[in-house]
């Protein structure tokens, strides 16, 4: 039908208009990151965060306790608690409480202000949204703790003086990774679909638009559908909508792994083996599916393990005096069926489950 | 008599006219995004199988929380249900075969259900507090067994009849849809069963009076709801080949929506299968119409309120009009 407007038909106006009407009613965007992305272009590594038998000595002296106060729970924190506990049992640091926000704020707040009943002595702690918890950080510090944070940087705070520093995954490092991988995945020319998170998250915003940098620098790779999400399990219906729309893809990249298990349960119902993913993490559904040949090509990971026995070591050093950088990172691997073993291990400090075994070595 | 017949007459009436109300909607929303994406793949046979694929496990603890909405209960433990009911079938496949893992998924539920009921009548509490209290626990369970780890699922067989396969050239995601709705219409509208949970609903003492064993009608619904719940973690586990401590944490307001505006009340004495199952179909297209209008995913949120209200606001003027 033809449409009165400058537009091609009805359904375009409606969709234009819809669009603006939309554009109107949100009238915020999304506040910038707080802190300068360059600063991780000048990051420490945390492989030369070391503590010298001496130093180990002096922390032991001191009789030192510690809290965790993350942000949620999952395998990946697990790990990062495994390696905090073991760094710690090393310097004879004695664990007084674990929390978990469940991604809720207000629990944070009252996790940290249960958690400064304690008096720890360090903190380790990832934000579920600074500018809502930074009170409760600052009174929790005030009785002389140190804070070493993960990845997301508190507003209003000052390194070196409020906190000791933020160790993170190499984002920039990763993203570019993962459009090296998606690359390889198409031999250097294709039909590129991206799901990103659409949400402001310090690691996950750096990792895609990293990844959205680097894929520019390859001519051939063509990204024809760019899709947001705010919750992993809405990826499902994403990934077969972007199939639907684009049936010429050959790859998506996806922002983490537990998101990209909607897009892999997408494709197999759409019968689409041929799609490769790739994504950021480890997780035993996609790595089974990776190991059997499915549609989940590769993806990036970071070393969970070794960003808790960081933190851990940067939090004790602190109690001596010792300066860290703002930003310590840590390395990350790129994961593909043959090393899948390897990386496992290396990742979470222990091997691999039985059944992602068992379907590697058939 | 006759102001008597004509008041059972006009309740009738208004009874068939809350029930139609979904199918206005229902029309508005697919008439108004076959107008916006009729340049895409929006109206094609493959997208509506993506709905009913997408939204199987919501429309299966839809019509299972209908039977409990029918005694005047409200079943909040479901999305937990699914979490724990899909872990348990999850671990027992990695040593058992099917039948056993499927048994035990649906007894976990059953079992909820059955505890549910009990504590809702044994302690003459609100369903709304007692349900509270069980998805605590039950998501605490179910985060506890699976130490927050997935729980994979290799077993071929299993995610072909519950997950993306087919049985027949038809996807068993829909087979399930449908043989769920159909047992639960019969049983609502043919069965006698289906009348005593209206009459429980609408009022117990009346329901009492008339011999119906009120106390036991409003269990079995509780243990229904709680299985069909169990159902949909079976799904979810066969559609993912795994099951995760998270799954079904975000549906259960989905799911309260569907039947709402199926016509079934969020108060009792009034359900409506059908209606449960186009609300979730109704949910699932509005989902699947904003992401293939390549909206943001703020604006898709903005949009599915406004859509939902339009459509509401459209089937209350047509029943008025009608």
């Amino acid at each position: 039908m033809k449409s009165w407007l400058p537009f091609k038909s009805h359904a375009l106006t409606m969709r234009y208009l819809f669009k603006g009407l939309l554009g109107y009613i949100l009238l915020f965007n999304y506040a910038a990151n707080a802190v300068d992305i360059q600063q991780i272009h000048q990051a420490a590594q945390s492989t030369d965060v070391t503590v010298s038998q001496a130093q180990a000595a002096d922390i032991k002296a001191k009789q030192l306790t510690a809290a965790l106060v993350w942000h949620g729970s999952s395998s990946w924190v697990s790990a990062v608690t495994r390696g905090a506990e073991d760094a710690f049992a090393d310097l004879g640091i004695k664990v007084v409480a674990i929390t978990d926000a469940q991604f809720d704020p207000a629990k944070q707040v009252a996790d940290l202000e249960n958690v400064t009943a304690l008096k720890p002595d360090i903190i380790l702690s990832l934000s579920v949204d600074g500018t809502s918890t930074q009170a409760s950080y600052r009174k929790a510090i005030s009785g002389g703790a140190e804070l070493v944070l993960l990845s997301n940087p508190i507003p209003g705070f000052e390194q070196g003086k409020d906190y000791v520093g933020i160790v993170t995954d190499d984002m920039l490092g990763m993203g570019k990774a993962a459009a090296t991988l998606v690359a390889d995945a198409v031999n250097g020319q294709g039909q590129i679909g991206m799901i990103y998170h659409d949400a402001s998250y310090f690691i996950t915003n750096n990792r895609d638009q990293a990844f959205r940098q680097a894929l520019s620098a390859y001519p051939k790779l063509n990204v024809i559908s760019e899709k947001g999400f705010l919750k992993e399990h809405e990826t499902s219906n994403i990934a077969a909508a972007m199939v639907l729309q684009n049936p010429k893809l050959d790859a998506i990249y996806v922002s983490w792994d537990t998101a990209a298990e909607g897009v892999i349960e997408a494709l197999r119902s759409l019968g689409r083996r041929d799609i490769k993913v790739i994504t950021h993490d480890l997780g035993i559904n996609n790595l089974l599916d990776m190991a059997m040949n499915g549609n989940m090509y590769a993806t990036v990971s970071d070393r969970p393990y070794d960003i808790g026995e960081t933190m851990a070591k940067l939090g004790a050093l602190s109690t001596l005096g010792h300066q860290a950088a703002p930003f310590t990172i840590v390395p990350f691997d790129t994961v593909k069926r043959n090393n899948i073993n390897a990386i496992w291990q290396q990742a979470f400090k222990k091997p691999v489950p039985k059944l992602l075994n068992q379907a590697l070595t058939q | 008599m006759i102001t008597l017949t004509t008041n059972i007459n006009s309740v009738k009436k208004f009874a068939v006219k809350r029930e139609a109300f979904i199918y206005y909607i229902f029309l508005a929303v697919l008439v108004f995004f076959a107008i916006l994406l009729h340049d895409t793949a929006f109206l094609s046979l493959d997208n509506f199988m993506n709905i009913v694929r997408q939204t199987a496990p919501i429309t299966i603890m839809a019509v299972g929380l209908t039977f409990a909405l029918a005694v005047g209960h409200i079943d909040l433990s479901i999305g937990s249900v699914v979490a724990l009911s899909a872990l348990v079938g999850a671990m027992l496949l990695q040593t058992t075969g099917i039948p056993i893992a499927v048994a035990g998924a649906l007894l976990t539920g059953v079992a909820v259900g059955l505890i549910n009921g009990v504590l809702i009548e044994r302690l003459q509490v609100s369903s709304l507090l007692i349900t509270l209290g069980t998805m605590g626990v039950v998501t605490g369970i179910a985060r506890q067994i699976s130490g927050l780890e997935s729980v994979p699922i290799i077993n071929s067989d299993f995610t072909a009849f519950f997950g993306a396969g087919d049985i027949f050239g038809i996807p068993s995601l829909f087979i399930w849809t449908i043989g769920i709705a159909a047992i639960a219409y019969i049983a609502m509208k043919k069965l006698a069963f289906g009348r005593h949970l209206l009459a429980v609903g609408g009022s117990p003492k009346a329901a009492l009076a008339m011999g119906i064993k009120v106390t036991r009608i409003r269990l079995y619904a509780l243990v229904i709801s709680s299985a069909a719940a169990a159902l949909a973690g079976l799904l979810y586990a066969g559609r993912l080949h795994g099951a995760r401590y998270t799954l079904g944490e975000a549906d259960l307001l989905t799911v309260i929506a569907a039947v709402a505006i199926g016509g079934t009340s969020l108060f009792g004495g009034r359900a409506c299968i059908i209606g449960a199952i186009l609300g979730s179909w109704l949910m699932g297209m509005i989902n699947n119409g904003l992401i293939l209008s390549g909206f943001s995913t703020n604006e898709q949120m903005i949009a599915r309120g406004v859509i939902l209200i339009i459509a509401v606001a459209i089937g209350v003027k047509e029943l008025k009009n009608g």
